[in-house]
Parts: C-alpha cells; sequence; structure tokens
C-alpha cells in the first residue's frame, strides 16, 4: 500500500515533465496558479519597497533640484540626436523607394519597468519585472536595456512578469552581425554568468572581435535592431567547417534597475 | 487524513519556504543555498503525525514549480522521493542528535539534488553551474536553523 502512495505521484510527476517539456497543455494551469501565488512576490518585495520609500523621503531638496537639472540636460541632448536621427529616417526610405527595398525601420512602442529583487530557479536565469497583463504585458514581449536586449517576457501575472535573460541556456536570439548582416542564432552560457553563444558560422565568415550582433528579427520572435551581444572569442577549432563565436550581452545586467518593454505599434 | 493543526502547519512552513527561497541573492549565494522546501518539509515530515505525505509533497513541488518558473513535475519528483527517504528513517531522526539528523538532511537534500539534476539534463541537456552540488552540504549546515526556527513557528 505504501509502494503504491509512492508510486502514484512519482508516476504522476514524470507525466507532468514529459507533457510540460513535448507539448504546451499546461500553460493555462501554470499561468493560473502562478497568479493564486503572485502575492508572495508582493511580500518579497516589500522590504526593498520600503527601503526605496525611505530612500525617496530622505532625499534632500537641492539633491532632487540638481539631479533634475541633470536629467533636463539629457533630455536636450538627446532630442536633438532625435532631430538627427528623424532626418536619417527620412533619408532611409527616400533610399529604399528608391532602391525598392522592402526593409522599413522598426516602429514599436515602449514602456518603463523596475527590476524586483525576487530570486527564480537556481538553474534559469530570470527575472521579476513589477509590469504585468494589467498593464499590457504580454509572453514574448522584449526588454531591453539602455544599452541593449536584456531579454524575452516568459511568464505573465497581472502585476509581474518573468523575464527570461539572454544568457540563460534555454534562450535562443536570432541575430545578424551589424557590420556585415551575417546571421546566427545565441543561445546562452549555464557555466558564464554573462556568456552566449553563436554556433554553426561557416569558417570563412568575416567576424571580428568587438563586432556587435543585433536582432535581426527573422521568425517574428523580436523586433530588428537592438544590440544583443559583442564578440569576445572566436573557437575556429572546435569544428572543422564551422567557428563557434562567444559573446558578452551589451546590456550589463548587474547594475540593471529599470528596463523598457519593446512592443510592435498597431496603426 | 491531515488534521487542521498539521494542514495549518504544513501552509505556514510553504508559505515561508517560499518567501524564503524568492528572497534574491548574489548568484553564487543562491547557488549554493539550500532546497528551503525541502529543509522546511522535512521538518514537517519528522513532526507531524498525519498521513497524506506523499501527496502533500507532490502538491507542495508543483506549486514550487510553477513558481519558479522550471519544469512542471521536477521539483515535485525530486520532494516525493527525498520524502520517501526521510519517512523510512523517521522514527530514527526523531530521536536522534542534531549531527545524526543533518546526516540525514544531508542525504534526503543529496537525493532531491540528484532527481532534480537528472530531470533537468533529461529536458534541457549539460547546462548547470558545478556549485549547485554544493547544495546538500549547505543544507545539512543551516538544518539546527531551520529547525530551530520552524520550532518557534509550531509553538
Amino acid at each position: 500500500m505504501r509502494l503504491l502512495k509512492l508510486f502514484v505521484p512519482i508516476f504522476l510527476s514524470i507525466s507532468l515533465i514529459v507533457l510540460d517539456a513535448r507539448f504546451s497543455y499546461l500553460d493555462n494551469f501554470k499561468r493560473f496558479t502562478l497568479t493564486l501565488l503572485s502575492p508572495i512576490y508582493l511580500v518579497v518585495d516589500l522590504p526593498s519597497q520600503v527601503i526605496d520609500w525611505i530612500n525617496d523621503k530622505g532625499t534632500e531638496n537641492e539633491l532632487l533640484v540638481s539631479k533634475n537639472d541633470y536629467l533636463e540636460g539629457q533630455l536636450i541632448e538627446l532630442k536633438a540626436k532625435l532631430q538627427t536621427y528623424n532626418n536619417l529616417t527620412l533619408e532611409n526610405q527616400k533610399l529604399s523607394n528608391l532602391l525598392e527595398s522592402s526593409y522599413l525601420i522598426p516602429n514599436h512602442n515602449v514602456k518603463l519597468a523596475r527590476i524586483k529583487s525576487i530570486s527564480q530557479s537556481r538553474l534559469s536565469k530570470k527575472i521579476i519585472i513589477n509590469k504585468g497583463s494589467n498593464d499590457g504585458v504580454t509572453l514574448s514581449d522584449l526588454i531591453i536595456g539602455s544599452d541593449g536586449v536584456v531579454g524575452q517576457v516568459t511568464e505573465v501575472t497581472p502585476m509581474y512578469s518573468t523575464v527570461r535573460l539572454l544568457s540563460d541556456p534555454t534562450q535562443h536570439t536570432p541575430v545578424k552581425n551589424a557590420r556585415n548582416g551575417i546571421r546566427g542564432i545565441t543561445k546562452g552560457l549555464a557555466s558564464n554568468e554573462r556568456g552566449m553563444i553563436l554556433k554553426y558560422i561557416p569558417l570563412e565568415s568575416d567576424v571580428k572581435l568587438g563586432d556587435i550582433f543585433m536582432t535581426s528579427g527573422i521568425g517574428n520572435s523580436y523586433p530588428p535592431g537592438y544590440s544583443v551581444g559583442r564578440v569576445r572569442s572566436i573557437d575556429e577549432n572546435q569544428d572543422p567547417s564551422f567557428m563557434t563565436v562567444y559573446l558578452e550581452p551589451t546590456q550589463n545586467m548587474n547594475r540593471l534597475e529599470l528596463v523598457l518593454i519593446v512592443k510592435e505599434k498597431n496603426d | 487524513m491531515i488534521s487542521q493543526f498539521q494542514f495549518a502547519l504544513l501552509i505556514k512552513i510553504t508559505v515561508l519556504a517560499f518567501i524564503v527561497g524568492a528572497i534574491a541573492l548574489p548568484s553564487m549565494i543562491e547557488m549554493i543555498s539550500p532546497f528551503w522546501l525541502l529543509l522546511f518539509f522535512i521538518y514537517w515530515l519528522i513532526y507531524s503525525n498525519s498521513n497524506g505525505f506523499y501527496s502533500s509533497a507532490f502538491v507542495l513541488g508543483i506549486l514550487l514549480d510553477v513558481f519558479q518558473g522550471g519544469i512542471l513535475g521536477q521539483n515535485a519528483l525530486a520532494l516525493v522521493i527525498s520524502s520517501s527517504f526521510i519517512l523510512s528513517v523517521k522514527k530514527s531522526f526523531f530521536v536522534s542528535n542534531l549531527t545524526t539528523q543533518q546526516v540525514y538532511v544531508f542525504i534526503a537534500s543529496l537525493i532531491y539534488l540528484i532527481v532534480f539534476l537528472i530531470t533537468h539534463i533529461a529536458v534541457q541537456g549539460i547546462q548547470i553551474q558545478w556549485l549547485v552540488l554544493l547544495t546538500p552540504l549547505t543544507g545539512a549546515i543551516l538544518w539546527p536553523v531551520v529547525r530551530f526556527l520552524l520550532a518557534k513557528l509550531k509553538h
């Protein structure tokens, strides 16, 4: 009888593992259960919210004014850069029309979110952000920082979303070399905190140290044109026909507090 | 059947384990931190005289899988098998001194880790950080603290 009592949950667990790994029948159950459990995130996040609140209250007026001045300066600088960008966009459109190119400059909506200090499974690289389905976040949305791509939304609850980082071993990102358009798919490295790997690039390909790879938009899983990683090293000895390229994310994940959720504009 | 008191204790222990497990730590410490739910559940197994241990382990494992965004069934399987070991030594565990209890917790954590890694490798390939192998050791080291805190919670 005791063996039967043990065997049933073991059998159920193995069945669930197979079902979850191979199919997506259980996604709705997972989403519903995670929504029920999400108040725990709120409790875990409470101390950091209190600290933020105390810090905000304790900040001196003078400091806030100087910070405001600095940010206004930055805003003016960015607006000036945007003018050049707008001119370049128009110029690019004209050239595209002349060349009859089908390339379109991506047009995206962004939404600001804050990273919460909540831990996830130890064998995966994930973060939690404070925006969820109530804020319009949907599965597969791209998350970027000021210097490049951070990851992709993998789970959504009404108030929080889980983002799988680029460096997670299960995260695959279609990319292209910003210099010459060589394409590939990056994959995170479990053994390296910050690394990604790009395999099956033909040996004679023109890839140099320091090259930037950006999202290619192939497969429509990501909007194109956002920086993913910089070439850190190239290994030509692993395979007789292909080189293996190691990338480091352009976005430093360690000091990240705020991120942007990128959504394609539907107009 | 689980009595109302035991059920309330199980709920408290589960919520606490989830909260402790979700606290963000530096990545290295996080990698070697113990399987909190297992430690807390061991306490409940030892000091509870209810039935329904395996179904409780299964449900809690599933909840943890959902909460951590892992493979559904991974923690459930590991927790059920580790629980079966603890139940087989329950009588001895109850009367043992702290050091012997730590040895039992180490073995249970090791079983948990092995099952956890087997399912992880079977589904996602060998993509692990080796520091995770220290988890049973930290579990055993922290067992006295967990036992002390949960004893306070129980009363």
